[in-house]
């Protein structure tokens, strides 16, 4: 368990290491309800969106990123997201997200910390980047 | 210079509702586990009771995989051609449970310009509010699109 107490400006939080496999693509566009095959899991339909191959959807790497912040801090934490894909993310590629604290305040009762928050690839590519807001207890 | 940028403003103010939609345990967990996510709340009903909640508990960009059923009008912009989701916002404000119904209310927020070293982008933004069955705002969510020169 981590409390508000403990965090600091500049603390690093993760990283959490993974990829998205083609399976785990396939069930969250079922979850998604969303039509397939598509960009995300056909390659010449990716290929024809001039993609290099077939991309994981926006809002699984912003789950993927969310999973870093529940982690860390609990599953019932996180407050706000906000989130710019920079540039399409592979199946089957490592995957390393972290984020890096950048505030800590009180507000409304809660104990908030702020965070720049990164998903980049083996290479240094940096897929999805953005902001974090989580709550966290306090030990008083 | 400010670009003088031509789409249907008369869009601004207007809500497009959807839903209901019934959240299943199912669906809870097969976001969950699909991301991987460990939290036991997210994938055990028992343990999210222990933790005071009636059932498995959505993980916070849940809200996500439902904004895309909520039918938005073309805003006939005339800029660009090809369309990319360029960024996502997610603020979770209260929890949502397998069990509860939720609806869905979008409108245009911004559309704005900018430019860059490789020329000029318009980004297009909608936020959907999400409500639950009480009437309580549980997730508000922002898209982005973004179409180049």
């Amino acid at each position: 368990m981590v409390y508000f107490e403990d965090v600091d400006l500049g603390d690093e939080i993760g990283p959490l290491e993974t990829e998205a496999t083609d399976d785990g693509v396939v069930s969250f566009c079922t979850v998604w309800q969303s039509q397939m095959p598509n960009r995300f899991t056909d390659r010449e339909i990716a290929e024809q969106s001039r993609l290099p191959g077939p991309i994981v959807p926006g809002i699984m790497s912003m789950g993927i990123m969310a999973r870093l912040l529940t982690d860390w801090a609990g599953p019932a934490a996180v407050r706000d997201l906000d989130l710019v894909f920079r540039q399409p993310v592979p199946h089957h590629k490592p995957l390393r997200v972290s984020a890096t604290v950048t505030d800590t305040r009180q507000e409304d009762g809660e104990n908030l910390v702020e965070c720049d928050i990164l998903m980049t690839g083996a290479e240094g590519e940096r897929y999805v980047g953005g902001k974090a807001i989580v709550a966290l207890p306090s030990k008083s | 210079m400010v670009m003088e940028l031509e789409y249907n403003r008369s869009l601004y103010g207007i809500e497009h509702e959807a839903g209901p939609f019934e959240i299943s345990r199912e669906q809870i967990k097969g976001f969950s586990t699909g991301l991987g996510e460990t939290g036991r709340i997210y994938v055990d009903e028992v343990a999210a009771q222990d933790e005071g909640y009636r059932d498995v508990v959505a993980p916070p960009t849940f809200c996500t995989v439902l904004v895309n059923k909520v039918k938005l009008p073309d805003i006939n912009l005339q800029f660009g051609r090809t369309s990319m989701h360029a960024g996502q916002r997610v603020q979770y404000r209260a929890p949502i449970v397998a069990g509860d119904s939720l609806t869905a209310s979008s409108h245009l927020k911004d559309v704005y310009a900018k430019t860059g070293r490789s020329g000029t982008m318009v980004f297009v933004v909608w936020e959907t509010t999400f409500r639950n069955q009480d009437g309580t705002v549980v997730a508000d969510v922002q898209e982005s699109f973004a179409r180049r020169e």
